[in-house]
């Protein structure tokens, strides 16, 4: 469970980065989104988010809804889509080769 | 648990933290409450969706200190620069230079020499209560002895030993602390000294 736990934080990043970069999302929206997926805690967001804010990937902006409290959307910056571009290669690649030597380990 | 102790769990486990980055925190997850109670989930609910604020207060100060880089395994491309991150500087108990040592061990005399002082001070204390329980307890034999060399008995002086002697059980027995004390001073003391001079870590 705990390795699971891992695997789940490392692609959080990449996960959120995609779902950004399809629209504008605010918090609990990711939340939810991810949530369709993989079954995450979701309060491990924030943080990331802010992370992802911090180092420029993404830029946040503040949006009245007719219900409920204000939203903070966060936008994919330029940076951030190549940062999200470079993640997806490395994570395909990874994962092909994972898939290679597992399959190549259980034939034998 | 519900939103409140949720919340200020959180909020005490975030408290290393600069002001303004909790308050940003702690308030996207109260928007996550407002956000989430509108869709008609129970607090309890969106606490268990949340996950263990504990847990998640630690993932915000590590997400913090090492910003950069993403999780190792995703950078799997041998071609491309490992964005490694030096592993985070642990203040180790580095060995001191010989110099620093010397220096310490003179600071160490000048300390000492107020600190000892003090310390046989408090053992001359802890005699003087050993010489009392023993004078005290030895009153009677020399009542004795006064009685066989002067051949004149004053009840008195008998009865004032009777007293001498409880004085003296009570002080044998204050004395056995006493000592006990002083021994434990003392060898907290060495061992304060023998640690400063290796440079062991103070807390």
């Amino acid at each position: 469970m705990d390795i699971n736990v891992q695997f789940k934080k490392g692609a959080l990043e990449l996960c959120i980065l995609v779902l950004i970069h399809e629209r504008d999302r605010y918090g609990y929206e990711l939340a939810q989104s991810v949530s369709e997926y993989i079954e995450v805690a979701e309060g491990a967001l924030y943080p990331l988010l802010r992370r992802l804010v911090n180092e420029g990937h993404c830029t946040t902006y503040l949006q009245e809804s007719t219900e409920g409290p204000p939203r903070k959307y966060y936008q994919l910056t330029s940076e951030g889509e190549s940062h999200m571009k470079k993640l997806i290669m490395e994570w395909k690649h990874f994962v092909k080769n994972v898939s290679a030597l597992i399959e190549k380990g259980s034939q034998s | 648990m519900n939103k409140n102790e949720f919340l200020s769990t959180l909020s005490a486990n975030l408290s290393i933290l600069p002001p303004e980055e909790r308050d940003e925190l702690m308030n996207d997850y109260e928007t996550h409450f407002a956000f989430g109670l509108q869709n008609g989930k129970t607090e309890t609910e969106i606490v268990q969706e949340l996950g263990d604020p504990q847990e998640l207060a630690r993932e915000a100060i590590g997400e913090r200190r090492f910003p950069q880089g993403p999780v190792y395994w995703f950078a799997s491309n041998p071609n491309q620069e490992q964005p490694q991150q030096p592993a985070p500087a642990v203040p180790a108990a580095s060995p001191r230079s010989i110099f620093a040592t010397v220096m310490v061990c003179i600071g160490l005399f000048f300390v000492d020499i107020v600190a000892i002082s003090f310390l046989a001070t408090l053992c001359c204390f802890g005699l003087s209560f050993i010489l009392v329980a023993a004078s005290g307890i030895l009153s009677p034999v020399l009542v004795l002895l006064d009685y066989m060399m002067h051949g004149a008995f004053f009840p008195a002086k008998g009865f004032a030993s009777i007293a001498f002697l409880g004085v003296g059980i009570l002080f044998a027995m204050l004395s056995s602390y006493v000592i006990k004390g002083l021994l434990v001073i003392s060898r907290k003391f060495f061992d304060w000294n023998m640690s400063a001079i290796k440079g062991g870590n103070t807390k």
